[in-house]
Order: structure tokens, then C-alpha cells, then sequence
């Protein structure tokens, strides 16, 4: 654009400085545009109560040993297990044949914390929520949970045993923030 | 590809865009006044009223509108700042396109061969007056819900084919469902206000005689005049929004409706001088009547003006500049009401100014 409206005789410099006023004017417009439409987009992001909603923090530390916490995250229930040394001892030496829907420990529990397992708590064949979250309840035959709609059962670890449920407890997506707490989402 | 290659292959398949670029290469006489970028920045804020506005639909609820648009500027991320984009944008958009219309009037822009382009401008007034009146009802503050309060009550008195439209477009009793249709009539509306610059723009440029003598190109001598002149507009935008977001806007529209606080209406300042003038006539009727005439006046003005292209003379530009004083008196003894016969006079000047001053002041002048 600037070789068109330079006139051919015009000196250097001048076609140098008109470039620069150029790009300064350009640049100031793109970043005067940039900041209008910028609260434009940030308002379509979550506000702090959405996002707190959406990723919630959880306390892990207070659940007792063979003992699971439920709380509701996206209207689904979410089971917390703290783990025995025993129990970990169990699960490691069932064999893999056994299972309807094979999976091995380290797959089943928390990363980072080998004591903790998160899974959703709703059957995988009727929906239904799961009964086994206090060890004096109903729990089933493998020390974890037990359907009380279609009495499928599952070990601690939320993999499937027994029943007409076939596939494994899914784990929701989280991580570990601390040694204390998990955040969900 | 070149350019001029590019504008015919995109004008062989689309007239329309084949017609933007052309805009963007023809070549104008120079030196044109800085008032004439008027119709661009009227364009540009109708851009960010519907971006804005496409933002806050997404919170608003018109069955809870005041919760609704309060949790929009506290609770959203930078809600509070589109919130002011809207009702700042809502500000000056009226106020430019006064301007515009005024500077018509001023240098006879609605005279042949312009007066469709004129008769366009006058119906982007209207579309946008209608807007407004929706945008300051669904609020859902005291002043918007006393206003709408009288209008539906009015529609359910009226008989006949009028009652009927006026019932179906209100909805019965305002509430919910009331706010519900109006939010859809405001978009729709807006989108029409987008069609009709489009419109005015097209025939404005339709009518503008061909350069004679020297020509600059659009690009970039035009194009600069009107990123300079949107550059100012930025600067009185930012002002407004930073220190005056809710400016002329009606303070009883700050506290929410309801049954048991339904004070007088305060009109948002564009709205005053319209309400003024149905307000000096009695009765609904009275009332639609006004704005009708007051409307229609406008449209017909290329015809009421019997000077048959000869130039404008000195009283006539007096008689505009009176116009325009009478136009701002009577907006502001709307927005502070002092008693007397001052709002059916200023009335009176209106309709005398168009319907007996204009045809008598333009035939002696071009005599």
C-alpha cells in the first residue's frame, strides 16, 4: 500500500516515516479492538461459583479405613474408599481370570495415593446407587458394594464380581491437590 | 489474485459483496465534512450493541429480569463492563443518530435524489425508538414496569382489530411471559436496525452526485477519516462507560418492579422528547396517534419542502436550529416535569414547524 500512495519522486525517509504511522495506527486500532471485545469473551467463561461447582475440592483425610464417602458432583455420586493394608494385599494376588472385566490394581487406584479409590457410584447394569460405604452395612461377598436393585457386587477396588452388571465402577476424572484433599473435574 | 479480479469474481456470484468492495475502491470527491462519517460509527455501535447484547442473553431471564441482570454485574466475569457497553452504546447511538437526522435537516439532506435514504434514516429512528422503549422495559426496574403497566393496560382497553395486535404483542398482564416476547421483538428489531443502515447507506450512496474535479480513492483517505473519527468516538465511549455508565438513564429504574413500588415513569433520556410530545395529547389513543403523525411528518418531509432544490436559505436554517432547542426543551421538561402549558407548547412548535413554517419558509426562499 505504501509503494501506491508514496509519489514515485518522494524521498526515502518520508515513505519510511509514513510506513511507521502505518503500522502505529494499525497496531493502536488492532489493540483498541482486542480490548473491547475482550469482556465480550471473558464474560462467556464460567463465573466463580460455576467453576466452583464444576471442580470441587473434597477432603480425603477424615474417611476411616474400609470406609467410603459419597458426595454428589454433576448429579452423579461419587464414592471415596480409604483402603486397608489388607485389602491392597487381597487384591493384588486375584487373578485375572476371575474378573468379568479384567483390570489390575494399579489401574483402579488413585494415582499418587495407593490407599484411595474414586469411582462413580451408580451400577453398571440397572442404574442404581451402590450400598457398602460403612463396613458395618450391606456390602456383598467381596467387601465392597452391592447393588440392592439387581444385587450385582463389587470389590473394593469398584470392580465388577458378580451379578448382571459386567463392566468395572468408572473413574471420574481428579488429582490429588494435596496429601489431604482431591479435586474433582 | 488481484483485487479488481477478486471484486468480479465474488460480484459475478454475490451482487451484494461485489457492491462492499466497490465501495472500497470508488473514488470521491475530497475533503468531505467530518459529520458525514456519522452513518459508520451509527453502524459500528449497532455492532457492539448486538455483540454486547448477544452476551447478556445468554445470563438474562425474563422471568427474573432484575435478579437476572443484577447476577450479570456481579456474578459473570466482566459482566458489569458488558452491562455499560449495552446501555452506553444504547446512549449514543440515540444521541448520533439525533445528530445525524438534525444535520440532514440542517443541509437538506432529504431532499431529491436522497429522500429515500432520508425516508430510511427516519425508519432506523423509529426501529430504534421501539428498541430502546423494549431494551428500558426489560429491565425489569420500577420506571420500565410502570411504563409497560400502562401500556398493556391501555392494549387490553382497546377493541377490536388494534386491542388484538395490541394483546398479542404485549401478552396480558406484563410479567414473564410479557418480558418473554418483548426480548425476542428487542432482538428481532435490532436486527432489523442492522438491515436498515444497511439500507440507508446503500441509497445515500446511490444519491450522491459523481465527483467532479479532483478524486481521492476510498482507500485510505476515506477509510482514515473514519478510523479517526471512530477513534473519538472511543474516547467519549470509554469516558461515558468509565465515570457515567448509567447516565440519562432513570433512577427509578435502579430499584425492582413490583406491584407495591410502582412509581411515575422515568424515561431513559432518548425516550423523553417522544413521551413528551404523545404525552401533550390526551388519551391512548391520543398517545399513538401523536407518535404516528410526529413519525410520518418526517417521512413526508421530502414533499413538505416546496423549495424545489433551490438553496437553503437563512431562515430556514434558523427555523431548524429553533427546531432542534424545541426538540431538547421538551425532552428535558419531560425528564423534570414543571407544570403549565410548557410541554403542549413546545408540542405545538413541532407539528407547526413541519406542517405550515417548512412548506411557507421554502417556497418564499426559492422565490
Amino acid at each position: 500500500m505504501a509503494e501506491s500512495t508514496a509519489k514515485p519522486g518522494a524521498v526515502p525517509d518520508e515513505a519510511g516515516r509514513r510506513d511507521f504511522l502505518r503500522i502505529l495506527a494499525m497496531a493502536g486500532g488492532a489493540v483498541g479492538a482486542a480490548s473491547v471485545v475482550w469482556p465480550l469473551i471473558d464474560a462467556l467463561n464460567p463465573g466463580a461459583a460455576g467453576e466452583a461447582q464444576a471442580r470441587p475440592v473434597i477432603t480425603v483425610s477424615d474417611i476411616p479405613e474400609n470406609s467410603a464417602k459419597k458426595i454428589y458432583w454433576a448429579g452423579m455420586p461419587v464414592l471415596i474408599r480409604r483402603l486397608t493394608d489388607q485389602q491392597i494385599a487381597d487384591a493384588e494376588v486375584v487373578a485375572m481370570t476371575d474378573l468379568p472385566d479384567p483390570a489390575e490394581l494399579s489401574a483402579r487406584v488413585a494415582p499418587g495415593n495407593g490407599h484411595f479409590v474414586v469411582v462413580v457410584g451408580l451400577n453398571t447394569g440397572i442404574p442404581c446407587e451402590l450400598e457398602g460405604n460403612s463396613p458395618s452395612g450391606p456390602h456383598g461377598h467381596y467387601d465392597g458394594w452391592i447393588c440392592p436393585c439387581d444385587g450385582s457386587q463389587y470389590d473394593v477396588l469398584g470392580r465388577v464380581r458378580s451379578g448382571p452388571a459386567k463392566r468395572n465402577l468408572p473413574i471420574p476424572r481428579f488429582a490429588f491437590i494435596d496429601d489431604a484433599q482431591i479435586q474433582l473435574g | 489474485m488481484q483485487t479488481e479480479a477478486k471484486q468480479g469474481w465474488l460480484a459475478a456470484r454475490v451482487p451484494g459483496l461485489g457492491c462492499v468492495c466497490g465501495v472500497m475502491r470508488e473514488g470521491r470527491a475530497p475533503g468531505a465534512p467530518w459529520l458525514a462519517a456519522l452513518p459508520v460509527l451509527l453502524g459500528a455501535l449497532l455492532a457492539l450493541l448486538l455483540a454486547s447484547g448477544a452476551v447478556i442473553s445468554v445470563y438474562y431471564n425474563p422471568w427474573h429480569a432484575y435478579a437476572s441482570l443484577q447476577g450479570i454485574a456481579r456474578e459473570v466475569r466482566g459482566g458489569w463492563v458488558v452491562l455499560g457497553y449495552h446501555q452506553t452504546g444504547a446512549s449514543l447511538i440515540f444521541a448520533l443518530l439525533y445528530l445525524h437526522l438534525f444535520r440532514l435537516l440542517l443541509v437538506r439532506g432529504y431532499r431529491a435524489p436522497a429522500e429515500f435514504a432520508w425516508m430510511l434514516w427516519v425508519k432506523l429512528l423509529a426501529v430504534l425508538l421501539l428498541t430502546g422503549w423494549l431494551g428500558f422495559v426489560l429491565n425489569g426496574g420500577a420506571g420500565g414496569y410502570a411504563s409497560l403497566f400502562g401500556a398493556s393496560n391501555a392494549a387490553m382497553g382497546l377493541a377490536g382489530f388494534p386491542g388484538a395486535v395490541a394483546m398479542w404483542f404485549l401478552g396480558a398482564a406484563p410479567g414473564g411471559a410479557t418480558l418473554a416476547r418483548l426480548l425476542v421483538f428487542h432482538v428481532l428489531l435490532a436486527l432489523c436496525a442492522g438491515w436498515v443502515i444497511w439500507m440507508a447507506c446503500a441509497a445515500a450512496r446511490k444519491a450522491r452526485p459523481a465527483p467532479r474535479g479532483r478524486v481521492v480513492p476510498f482507500w485510505p483517505v476515506y477509510a482514515s477519516q473514519y478510523f479517526a473519527a471512530l477513534a473519538a468516538l472511543a474516547l467519549v465511549f470509554s469516558v461515558l462507560l468509565g465515570f457515567a455508565p448509567h447516565w440519562g438513564q432513570g433512577a427509578q429504574n435502579t430499584i425492582p418492579a413490583g406491584t407495591m413500588a410502582m412509581p411515575v415513569v422515568s424515561w431513559p433520556w432518548y425516550l423523553t422528547p417522544l413521551a413528551g410530545l404523545a404525552g401533550a395529547f390526551p388519551g391512548v389513543l391520543g398517545h399513538v396517534w401523536a407518535v404516528i403523525v410526529a413519525v410520518a411528518l418526517l417521512y413526508a418531509l421530502p414533499w413538505l419542502d416546496r423549495s424545489k432544490g433551490a438553496a437553503p436559505g437563512r431562515v430556514y436554517a434558523a427555523l431548524t436550529w429553533l427546531l432542534g432547542l424545541d426538540v431538547l426543551a421538551l425532552g428535558y421538561v419531560t425528564a423534570f416535569p414543571m407544570g403549565g402549558l410548557l410541554p403542549e407548547l413546545l408540542t405545538f412548535w413541532f407539528f407547526f414547524h413541519f406542517l405550515v413554517l417548512t412548506p411557507l419558509v421554502t417556497m418564499m426562499e426559492a422565490a
